[in-house]
């Protein structure tokens, strides 16, 4: 049964790095050009199925179209042209962390996040005890987040995410987090998770994780679906292509 | 929930906490009751008692300038929920809007407190102060809307706003009265939105201050094009709301 169906996706996103430079020239050129910054091409034309139970890595040298690539399976960005159609709430793990206040406590923090999660207030309240539980937070809860360890915010977001009642879940960035303790923590969750038959879309930039968790690699290459296999296979695609263009 | 961070964020941060969102507009209209009523002398600016017809007006100018100026921030930065939230990104707006109204509501003891210092109570017509607010919340929700998603665009705006906002302080009627201005000029000057509005903030007061109905039909139209020019050009620029998000 397929959950996500992305068809024909094409996708142009504005070119992070502004113009740089001096002189009237460069200026002019800044000034007229914010309103039309040049947009880079990421996805042409990619279509593919992310069927109930798959665990997908996104293989892709370039971070940008990465996290782009599962902010649309995630649905918080929309396509060019071309639609994903989902059939199951995604749970987006995008940036989530960099969203919480260091001025809030981790209490706030969580109904905050939470809430833009799409939870309900009471649903909140009531998950709490055992979100802070998983994060091993519990000393901090009703303590300012700039106190906390640095990593709190990593693991709050994610036990965050845990603690939301889907089987769908996009992720991007830093699979596992926190020191060894944690870290086995969430292995065991996840497995947990795909036991019980929950999807994941990863991209991530390390291959490890990618072998231990994904059963299907997705190999994008130059804005197009270049392989749609196993993750080592893709996982050597890659590294044949990174060392061809280093070798020239 | 958004709203209370925003204010919780505001008010713990200092030792008087809440007292500043009554202070800085206390001090504002001192100040310049001060230079104007009383070191300027009677120089005809405004209508008396001047102290209470300043702050009836300060008060929702302060409320305009920070939500515009906060608008201009919204977006920008890698702050918000955009990567992971599909909630509609208009709440940012609204959240904006209604912290700010919210210290607007906190801070008009100072116009009881004028009130109390110069015994002018107003009349049947401050039943239409309720109506400014709502006229107010409804307009700044539709320039919040324009201006954050346009300063995404255009991060130069950001400037631009607040020099804009710093011409209107003195376009609008704060520091004097509409009718000191030249009939013929009154509906030129009403093409600000903000005359319409301060005028019904007032009305309870001074019901000659709104003399003309051509003047805030104008005013409260231009208000209305605003608010629709927001919510077109939000909706445009949506989706490069989203991509723009880091």
């Amino acid at each position: 049964m397929s959950v996500v169906e992305v068809s024909n996706v094409s996708l142009a996103m504005p070119r992070t790095k502004r113009r740089q430079g001096s002189g009237r020239k460069h200026r002019l050129l800044r000034i007229a050009g914010e309103t039309s910054r040049s947009m880079i091409p990421i996805l042409d034309n990619v279509s593919f199925t992310i069927n109930s139970g798959d665990s997908v890595a996104i293989v892709s040298g370039k971070p940008l179209l990465r996290t782009s690539l599962t902010r649309l399976v995630a649905g918080t960005l929309n396509p060019d042209s071309g639609s994903v159609v989902r059939s199951e709430r995604v749970v987006a793990m995008i940036g989530i962390a960099r969203a919480m206040g260091a001025s809030f406590t981790l209490r706030q923090n969580a109904y905050l996040v939470g809430g833009l999660m799409g939870m309900t207030q009471e649903e909140l309240t009531e998950k709490i005890p055992g979100i802070i539980k998983f994060a091993d937070l519990g000393n901090y809860l009703d303590r300012y987040l700039r106190v906390a360890p640095s990593n709190a915010r990593q693991r709050l977001a994610w036990s965050l995410a845990m603690a939301i009642d889907a089987r769908v879940y996009a992720i991007d960035g830093t699979l596992v987090v926190g020191e060894l303790e944690f870290r086995k923590k969430c292995w065991t969750a996840i497995d947990a998770l795909r036991e019980e038959g929950a999807t994941f879309l990863i991209s991530s930039h390390g291959g490890k994780h990618y072998r231990r968790f994904c059963d299907r690699g997705l190999y994008l290459d130059q804005g197009a679906l270049i392989a749609d296999t196993t993750v080592s296979k893709a996982l050597a695609l890659a590294r044949k292509s990174r060392q061809e263009s280093g070798g020239e | 929930m958004l709203v209370l961070r925003d204010l919780q964020k505001k008010y713990t941060k200092f030792r008087l906490g809440y007292f500043w969102s009554l202070l800085e507009p206390l001090g504002m209209s001192l100040v310049l009751w001060l230079v104007f009523s009383v070191l300027l002398g009677e120089r005809a600016l405004g209508l008396s008692p001047y102290l209470l017809f300043l702050s009836v007006a300060i008060l929702p100018w302060w409320w305009f300038t920070k939500c515009v100026n906060a608008s201009t921030k919204i977006f920008r930065g890698s702050r918000g929920g955009l990567t992971f939230s599909t909630l509609p990104p208009q709440i940012w707006v609204m959240k904006t809007v209604i912290s700010s109204a919210i210290e607007f509501l906190f801070s008009l003891p100072v116009i009881v407190l004028a009130i109390a210092l110069t015994r002018d109570l107003p009349g049947i017509y401050i039943l239409l102060f309720p109506v400014a607010f709502i006229l107010q919340f409804l307009l700044l929700y539709g320039i919040g809307l324009l201006v954050s998603s346009l300063s995404v665009m255009i991060p130069d705006l950001a400037r631009v706003v607040k020099i804009v906002l710093r011409a209107m302080f003195y376009l609008s009627p704060i520091l004097y009265s509409i009718s000191n201005i030249p009939e013929q000029m009154q509906t030129v000057a009403a093409i600000n939105p903000l005359v319409g509005i301060l005028g019904l903030y007032r009305i309870g007061w001074w019901p000659e201050e709104q003399t003309s109905t051509t003047a805030l039909v104008i005013s409260l139209s231009v208000a209305a094009t605003l608010f629709t020019a927001g919510i077109l050009t939000f909706r445009g620029l949506k989706t490069r709301l989203f991509k723009e998000a880091k």
